[in-house]
C-alpha cells in the first residue's frame, strides 16, 4: 500500500504549528490568562444555571431568602424580583443563563472583552443585591465560610482588576495594579479580607456550634468523600467557635496585610490565600454544592483563589520575552 | 422538573449543525484517496460521532445506536487519541498538551465513554435510551460525579482558550481564520524532505492540491488538524471551521456532563 502524506509538508505544518504555539504563548501574558480563567468561571457559571433545579420555583424561593434580614430599602426590590422570577421562571432562568454564558464567551473573545467585562460588572452588581441579598453583609449572617461577601461581587471586582488597559509610568509590581494603578488594587485587597476578618469574629459565627452547624450542613447530598471530609472538619471545631474563628480572622488579617510586604513575603502571603481560600471552598463550601447538583455557581473560594493570582508579583526580569503585553498588542481593540 | 426541552433542543440542533460541518469536512476531504495518511481525519470523524451522539442525548428523538454501542465506539476514539497523546508527548514534552494538539480531543473522548459508562437510571419514572435529559422521563444521573466536573472543567478551559486563540494575534495554523490555500512546489519539498524519485508520486486530485506518496511520512502523522497542503483552497477545510466545531462541543458537553450530575 503506497503512503501517502503531503509532500513532505506534514513536518514543515508541525514545525509551523511550534512557530504558532509560541507566537500565541508570547501573546497571552498573564492578565490574558486570568482573563480567560475568569471566562471559564463565568462558563461554569452559565450551565450551572441551566440545571433543572433553576427551572423550578424553589429558584424564586431561594432568591427570595437571600432578602432575610435585610433592610426594608434591600429587601422589598429583592422580594419583588422573587416574585417575578417566581412567576416566569423558565423565561427568566433561561436569560439569566444565556446572559452568564454570552459574559463567558464575550471576554473570551478578544474583540469583545472590555464589552464583555464592562456588562459583568453590572450583571455581578444587580445578582449582587437581587440574587444574593448583597452577600449577608448588612444582615449580620455572612461569614466567610459561606461565600461572603457575595461570590458573585468578586467576579466584578475581578473584571475591574483584569480591565485591558494599563496606567502610564513604572512597570506594574502585580498584575491586579496595572488597570487602577497599585494603590487602588491594594486598597480593594485590603477591604476585601480585612471584611473576611471582621464577618469570621461576628457573633453569629463565633459562637461555639456556629462552624460546626454551618461545616456539618454542607454535608447533605454530597459524595461520601466529601461528607467524611465535612463530618471530619465539623467535628474538628465543634465547641471550638470562638477559638476557630480567632485563628480564621488572623490568618485573613495576615493576608490582607500581604500586599504591602515585599515580594518574597507577599508570595508567602499569596500562598496561604490560596491554601485558606482552598479550605473554605472544599470544606466551608463543598465545591459551591456542584456534586450535590444544587449550586447556583461555584461559591466564592475558586473565585478567592483566582484573586490571589491576580496578586501575584510580577517577575523581576527585564527580558521582552516576560513583558506584560498591552491590550493592543493581546489583539483587544481600544 | 428538568431542563426544558426546548433549550436541550437548542443544543441538539447545535450538535447536527456541527455533525453536518464535520461530514462535508469529511466529503470534500475525501480521506479515503489518502490510504495511511487518512488518519489526518480522525478530528472530523470523531467531531461526526460525538455529535450525533450528542443529540441523541440531548433530544430522544435523534438517539441512534444503543449506549453499550456508543461506549465502544468512544473507548475507540479515547484509546486512539491516547495513542497521539502520548506520541506528541514523547516529542514535545509539556507542550503537547496545549489545545493546539490532540489533547482536548482525547479529553472530549474521554469524556464521552465516561458519560455512556457512568449513566445511571433515572430518578424517577423511565427515559427511553440515553436520552431523557429533557422530557418527563427523568434526569438521569452520572456516577462519580466529581470526575463529570472535572471533565466540565477540563472542557471549559480547552473552550475559553480556543475562543481566545481564534480571536487573537499569532495564532497558529489551528487557529487561523484565512482560507487555506495550497502549498506550491510539494513535490520540492517532498524532496528537501529526503524522498526518492521512485518513492515520490506525485497525484493531482480534483482541488488542485499535489499530494506524493512517500514511504514513512504518514507514520508522522500525529497531527490534529489537516495539514494545510491537503486542505486546498476549500473554506470548508479551514482550521477555524474544526476548531468551532470543537468550541460547541466542548460547551455542549460541559452542559451536559454539569446537567447529570
Amino acid at each position: 500500500m503506497s503512503e501517502i502524506a503531503a509532500a513532505g509538508v506534514r513536518p514543515a505544518w508541525r514545525s509551523k504549528l511550534g512557530t504558532g504555539a509560541d507566537a500565541a504563548s508570547r501573546a497571552s501574558d498573564a492578565r490574558r490568562v486570568l482573563q480567560l480563567a475568569l471566562a471559564g468561571v463565568w462558563l461554569l457559571d452559565a450551565v450551572l444555571q441551566y440545571q433543572s433545579f433553576m427551572f423550578t420555583k424553589a429558584f424564586g424561593q431561594m432568591l427570595a431568602g437571600t432578602s432575610a434580614g435585610n433592610p426594608g430599602a434591600v429587601a422589598s426590590p429583592i422580594n419583588w424580583d422573587a416574585r417575578l422570577v417566581e412567576h416566569h421562571t423558565v423565561v427568566l432562568n433561561a436569560i439569566f443563563a444565556t446572559i452568564q454564558l454570552l459574559l463567558a464567551l464575550g471576554i473570551a473573545w478578544r474583540p469583545t472583552v472590555r464589552l464583555a467585562l464592562g456588562a459583568s460588572i453590572a450583571w455581578s452588581l444587580g445578582v449582587w443585591w437581587f440574587g444574593e441579598g448583597l452577600g449577608g453583609v448588612l444582615a449580620g449572617t455572612a461569614s466567610p465560610l459561606n461565600g461572603a461577601p457575595g461570590a458573585v461581587i468578586i467576579y466584578a471586582l475581578l473584571a475591574v482588576l483584569l480591565w485591558p488597559a494599563d496606567r502610564g509610568g513604572k512597570p506594574a509590581p502585580f498584575t491586579a495594579a496595572r488597570a487602577v494603578g497599585a494603590p487602588v488594587a491594594r486598597a480593594l485587597w485590603v477591604v476585601l479580607w480585612l471584611s473576611l476578618a471582621y464577618f469570621a469574629l461576628l457573633p453569629a459565627n463565633r459562637a461555639p456550634q456556629a462552624l460546626n452547624g454551618m461545616i456539618a450542613g454542607m454535608e447533605s447530598g454530597e459524595p461520601g468523600w466529601l461528607a467524611a471530609i465535612d463530618r471530619a472538619a465539623a467535628s474538628l471545631v465543634a465547641h471550638q467557635g470562638l477559638a476557630a474563628s480567632i485563628v480564621l480572622a488572623v490568618a485573613l488579617v495576615i493576608i490582607a496585610a500581604g500586599v504591602f510586604l515585599p515580594p518574597p513575603a507577599a508570595r508567602a502571603t499569596l500562598v496561604l490565600a490560596v491554601v485558606v481560600a482552598a479550605v473554605i471552598w472544599v470544606v466551608g463550601e463543598a465545591f459551591g454544592a456542584i456534586l450535590a447538583g444544587g449550586a447556583t455557581d461555584p461559591n466564592s473560594g475558586l473565585l478567592l483563589i483566582l484573586l490571589a493570582l491576580v496578586y501575584w508579583p510580577a517577575g523581576t526580569t527585564s527580558s521582552p520575552e516576560h513583558a506584560p503585553v498591552s491590550a493592543r498588542q493581546e489583539g483587544i481593540p481600544a | 422538573m428538568s431542563t426544558p426541552a426546548w433549550i436541550l433542543d437548542i443544543f441538539a440542533a447545535l450538535m447536527l449543525v456541527v455533525a453536518a460541518v464535520s461530514a462535508a469536512r469529511l466529503v470534500v476531504l475525501r480521506p479515503w484517496r489518502l490510504g495511511r495518511a487518512a488518519v489526518v481525519a480522525d478530528i472530523d470523524v470523531s467531531h461526526l460521532l460525538m455529535a450525533i451522539a450528542m443529540a441523541g442525548m440531548l433530544a430522544a428523538g435523534l438517539s441512534t445506536l444503543p449506549n453499550d454501542a456508543w461506549a465502544v465506539v468512544f473507548g475507540v476514539l479515547t484509546a486512539w487519541f491516547a495513542y497521539q497523546v502520548t506520541r506528541d508527548v514523547r516529542r514535545e514534552g509539556s507542550r503537547a498538551l496545549a489545545a493546539g494538539h490532540c489533547a482536548p480531543h482525547l479529553v472530549h473522548a474521554g469524556a464521552m465513554l465516561y458519560m455512556f459508562l457512568a449513566l445511571t437510571a433515572p430518578a424517577a419514572g423511565g427515559g427511553s435510551g440515553m436520552a431523557g435529559m429533557g422530557g418527563s422521563g427523568g434526569m438521569q444521573t452520572l456516577s462519580l460525579p466529581l470526575l463529570a466536573f472535572l471533565f466540565a472543567l477540563a472542557l471549559i478551559g480547552y473552550s475559553v482558550w480556543d475562543l481566545d486563540q481564534l480571536s487573537g494575534p499569532g495564532a497558529g495554523p489551528h487557529y487561523s481564520l484565512a482560507v487555506p490555500r495550497p502549498v506550491p512546489a510539494l513535490v520540492g519539498a517532498a524532496a528537501g524532505a529526503g524522498a526518492s524519485a521512485a518513492s515520490a508520486v506525485a497525484l493531482a486530485p480534483d482541488d488542485g492540491v499535489a499530494l506524493v506518496a512517500q514511504p514513512g511520512l504518514a507514520d508522522q502523522a500525529a497531527s490534529c488538524a489537516i495539514p494545510a497542503s491537503l486542505t486546498g483552497a476549500n473554506p470548508v477545510l479551514a482550521p477555524w471551521v474544526a476548531t468551532s466545531c470543537r468550541i460547541a462541543m466542548g460547551v455542549t458537553m460541559a452542559l451536559m456532563l454539569v446537567l447529570m450530575i
